[in-house]
């Protein structure tokens, strides 16, 4: 048996080692993301996320993006993300988030071959549009939910929704997005200055 | 603490319920709570889904996280009524408003999430999704996930201890890195941990073509079906109001 | 039956094969001892058996391994995984589940066995290997030796022909190894082939029936382990070996102290939720000594070397140094640890961005000095996790040396190791003798031998200092006096 036996069965479906890889970076980014989300505990410091996750969580999933090599990966992980945030209690929103970004930013890489920079960088800012999800809900319906509680008077309404007013969801969905973008360069800058020096990529 | 988050020891973990009615529980806590749907006609029950998750973790025995979450719920709802009585204004009343609002509105939803992960095993959870015919390629990644949660922790409070030890602290003068620090670390230790577990479980079997079984028993009881109506009521709620 | 022909391989991204046209047949039922120092390539070989080469580590690959007729670089992982049951070195990493039943039960699940047919199998293991009060729980929370034992027993439950060990014993304490030889000699009752590398040879003379030699990839010796016994020390570290006879006494060297002045602990108190980890009135250290802290599994040994790093939140006690009272906080400036992964104290991009990271005055000069000293000047440039692992351990001491601390302690700084490089962490250590006062918490009686001047034996959270392990054990022969630490 001479030669090379490395893996190039790339369109064959998931192996046991892709799947606990998936497992593995989905525990990495989600213990970050948990984390971010402790240090902006004051609730209005929410949109924080946006802008903190794709940013740190992206020097983790650049990582992930060197070991995907097939079809299928990139779509598990969002969703598994997206399953993580709903159990833990932001809604189901980033779920289906989860499911039509994850498929989107896969498609997305695999028409790069998994290898191409640039759709890199794109796949992973379409999978942060998944943190928008956690936000859904604040905008969605809002007058609905508050006017349930009229309890609170009329003035209370008002202000929260002069708080979470219409314009600022394009914000966080544009903030999602770009900070993905640049999370994704800042991941890979790390890839270069430390990861590929160490070993692991 | 940390350690004992997301793996339930046997004898702690008080009244047992099907992971299954949990995941029921959890999506109706976040659909009529969080979400706000059914409106008025499910204003009153609102409450009562609200207080589940916290009654919950008392049956959990987890009732230092009930009662902190009790005391915020309380406390947020009680400065809300507080700054309305007073016509309170300005940004003050903005920033109750918005912490507030939010903490009362996502609290419940996180309790009950907590309350799902400190009370399931693994095995337990994987068997649920399986009998809701989720595919091994989904079941397989989060089953490494909760495993690898806590090695996650640890290893990231080990590095904290490091960086003690070698005055890296957010007032000092490498602050400026501090993210580099804490992630690269982190990163090197967790992705090499990862690459023996994923060889300790390709020796022992995983991935094959057979389909896997689970020893796990789990099963609907009385207090099971109890919790279900409850979570039904709601629902029907919703599809009369949509069907009228 | 287990068939290497002319058998080569390297790993992907290095230029030297790890295993060089090697050819080895192992019988049934024959239990084979793999030995050599680091890198000689008995995991490689190991790695071949199980099938982890070529499946899961990639590279080039030349010739045929095959066991029961079966070619594993050919086979399916989890076809293999039928025939060949594998331990590895790192207790806390080869398990999957997080309670001890369901990991037990993982491996029969993925073959698809009936249920009721995996509760048999888990209850026939649970009664061999007496582990009925280990089920049900936790497995983080076990020590390693525990965990060790649900690796072996996880193994057990597949009910395979071949079982194959790397480095099993590399991080337990001596107590537990005493365990992991029962279980082998178990399995070699019941006519399984047991293939072990190993870097400590003395709890294996007893099992194995052949020996294995292995240097840069190629076989050196085959023998019987009957003629192996009859090597001379110098013939074994010739070939980079530990003794067969290892003598098990920890005692200290016996030399006079260096100096009268003394460090004094007081209040070593520390409780976890439901038991007392550390009680300690007042702990007397001689000031600028080697001490080593050793004990069994779960005797406190972590807990105080936590406490004195500073590093244990809610610790009230104090250290006394040159007269002064040092807090928990003030200990943590005086103090750093050499962790046992080193990984997770290198942060920076190079060496010596690393090494002047504590210091207080950047001082380029006085960091090359440091650095000659312990061998890495020319290293200096280099990105620290490139580094082999000896290297990151001198790495983190430098930094130590650098920041002025007046307490070094090492956690398991020989865990793993082959004879020259526990040798090299022995002489790294005893240089520090008589400029900083270093704590080693080990395992090792080798490094103890070699380098501690002060013995602390800890048992349940006491200091115990009135027998050696050596006498205890009963493999040494000398009944030496310990110095004792005054308590």
């Amino acid at each position: 048996m001479d030669g090379v036996m490395t893996q190039k069965k790339t369109n064959e479906k998931l192996g046991g080692k892709d799947l606990i890889n998936i497992g593995i970076y989905a525990a990495i980014y989600c213990v970050i993301m948990t984390a971010v989300s402790m240090l902006g505990f004051i609730p209005i410091m929410m949109p924080m996320l946006s802008v903190l996750c794709p940013l740190i969580g992206g020097i983790t999933m650049m990582l992930f993006y060197t070991k995907v090599k097939k079809f299928g990966m990139i779509t598990i992980i969002t969703i598994i993300i997206g399953a993580y945030l709903w159990i833990t209690g932001m809604g189901y929103w980033p779920f289906v988030f989860g499911i039509v970004c994850g498929l989107a930013a896969d498609f997305v890489a695999k028409s790069g071959n998994y290898l191409s920079k640039k759709k890199t960088v794109l796949s992973h800012a379409i999978m942060n549009v998944t943190i928008f999800g956690c936000f859904l809900p604040l905008y969605l319906d809002i007058n609905g939910y508050f006017s349930s509680r009229t309890s609170f008077g009329s003035d209370y309404v008002e202000a929260l929704t002069r708080i979470f007013r219409p314009w600022t969801a394009p914000v966080i969905l544009a903030c999602c997005f770009v900070f993905g973008v640049l999370g994704a360069l800042l991941g890979m800058h790390f890839l270069k200055k430390h990861f590929e020096k160490a070993g692991i990529v | 603490m940390e350690k004992a988050l997301y793996n339930p020891g046997k004898l702690d973990r008080g009244i047992l319920m099907d992971p299954r009615t949990k995941l029921l529980l959890l999506i109706t806590v976040t659909t009529f709570a969080l979400g706000g749907a059914g409106g008025r006609r499910c204003e009153n029950l609102v409450p009562v889904l609200c207080m589940a998750p916290f009654l919950l973790l008392f049956t959990a025995k987890r009732f230092k996280t009930a009662i902190i979450g009790i005391i915020l719920f309380w406390g947020s709802s009680t400065l809300l009524t507080f700054a309305n009585a007073h016509n309170m204004g300005g940004f003050l009343y903005y920033i109750i408003l918005g912490s507030c609002g939010v903490l009362g509105r996502f609290l419940p939803c996180i309790m009950m999430g907590r309350y799902l992960m400190e009370s399931t095993t693994v095995s337990e959870f994987t068997k649920a999704m399986k009998k809701l015919h989720v595919s091994d390629n989904i079941i397989i990644p989060l089953s490494v996930m909760f495993r690898f949660f806590p090695t996650v922790i640890d290893e990231a409070d080990s590095i904290s201890c490091a960086m003690k030890m070698r005055g890296i602290s957010i007032g000092g003068k490498h602050a400026s890195k501090m993210v580099e620090y804490r992630m690269v670390p982190l990163m090197t230790c967790c992705v090499n941990i990862g690459e023996e577990l994923s060889a300790a479980a390709l020796t022992r079997g995983l991935g094959g073509e057979v389909k896997r079984t689970n020893i796990c028993k789990i099963g609907f009881h009385v207090q099971d079906f109890i919790a279900i109506s409850l979570c039904l009521v709601p629902w029907i709620l919703l599809i009369v109001d949509v069907v009228k | 039956m287990i068939e290497f022909e002319n058998v080569s391989f390297n790993y992907m991204r290095t230029d030297e094969a790890s295993v060089k046209n090697v050819s080895l047949k192992i019988n049934n039922g024959e239990t084979v001892l793999l030995c050599g120092e680091s890198g000689c390539g008995k995991t490689t070989l190991i790695r071949m058996i199980n099938g982890l080469i070529p499946h899961f580590y990639e590279g080039q690959m030349k010739g045929r391994v095959s066991v029961d007729g079966t070619d594993t670089t050919k086979a399916e992982l989890y076809e293999t995984a039928k025939v060949v049951g594998s331990v590895f070195q790192n207790p806390r990493s080869q398990f999957f589940c997080v309670d001890s039943t369901s990991e037990l039960a993982f491996g029969p699940e993925n073959m698809g066995l009936p249920e009721d047919k995996i509760r048999g199998r888990i209850d026939s293991t649970v009664n061999s290997m007496k582990i009925r009060d280990l089920m049900d729980r936790n497995i983080f929370e076990m020590s390693g030796g525990e965990k060790q034992k649900i690796a072996c027993a996880s193994v057990d439950t597949l009910n395979p022909q071949v079982c194959v060990l790397d480095e099993p014993s590399s991080n337990l304490s001596l107590e537990a190894i005493e365990d992991l030889k029962q279980t082998l000699l178990d399995w070699k009752e019941e006519g399984r082939t047991i293939v072990v590398a190993e870097h400590r040879l003395y709890w294996l003379k007893d099992i194995c029936d052949r020996v294995v030699c292995l240097k840069n990839g190629e076989t050196i010796f085959d023998i019987s382990m009957k003629e192996f016994k009859t090597y001379t020390e110098e013939k074994l570290r010739a070939y980079g070996l530990r003794s067969v006879n290892e003598n098990l006494s920890m005692i200290p060297i016996k030399t006079e102290h260096m100096s009268t002045e003394t460090i004094t602990f007081e209040k070593l108190f520390y409780n976890y939720r439901n038991c007392d980890a550390l009680q300690i009135d007042r702990l007397e250290i001689p000031r600028n000594e080697i001490i080593a802290v050793v004990g069994p599994n779960g005797a406190g040994k972590s807990t105080l070397s936590k406490c004195i790093c500073g590093l244990m939140r809610g610790f009230r006690g104090n250290a006394v140094i040159d007269g002064k009272k040092l807090k928990s906080r003030n200990l943590l400036k005086n103090s750093y640890m050499v962790m046992q992964d080193v990984n997770h104290q290198l942060f920076c991009e190079t060496v010596m961005d690393e090494v002047i990271l504590g210091m207080d005055e950047e001082n380029e000069d006085r960091a090359f000095e440091v650095l000659e000293i312990l061998g890495l000047k020319e290293y200096a440039g280099r990105h620290p996790m490139s580094l082999s692992g000896g290297q990151k351990q001198r790495v983190a001491v430098a930094s130590a040396l650098l920041s002025d601390k007046d307490i070094i302690l090492f956690d398991e700084p020989t865990s793993g190791l082959d004879f020259y490089n526990m040798e090299k962490v022995a002489q790294l250590i005893s240089s520090l003798r008589g400029q900083k006062t270093v704590f080693i918490v080990t395992h090792d009686p080798d490094l103890v031998r070699r380098c501690a001047t002060v013995v602390l034996r800890l048992e349940n959270g006491h200091v115990k200092n009135t027998n050696s392990d050596g006498e205890m054990k009963g493999y040494g022969t000398e009944k030496e006096k310990c110095y004792s630490a005054v308590v």
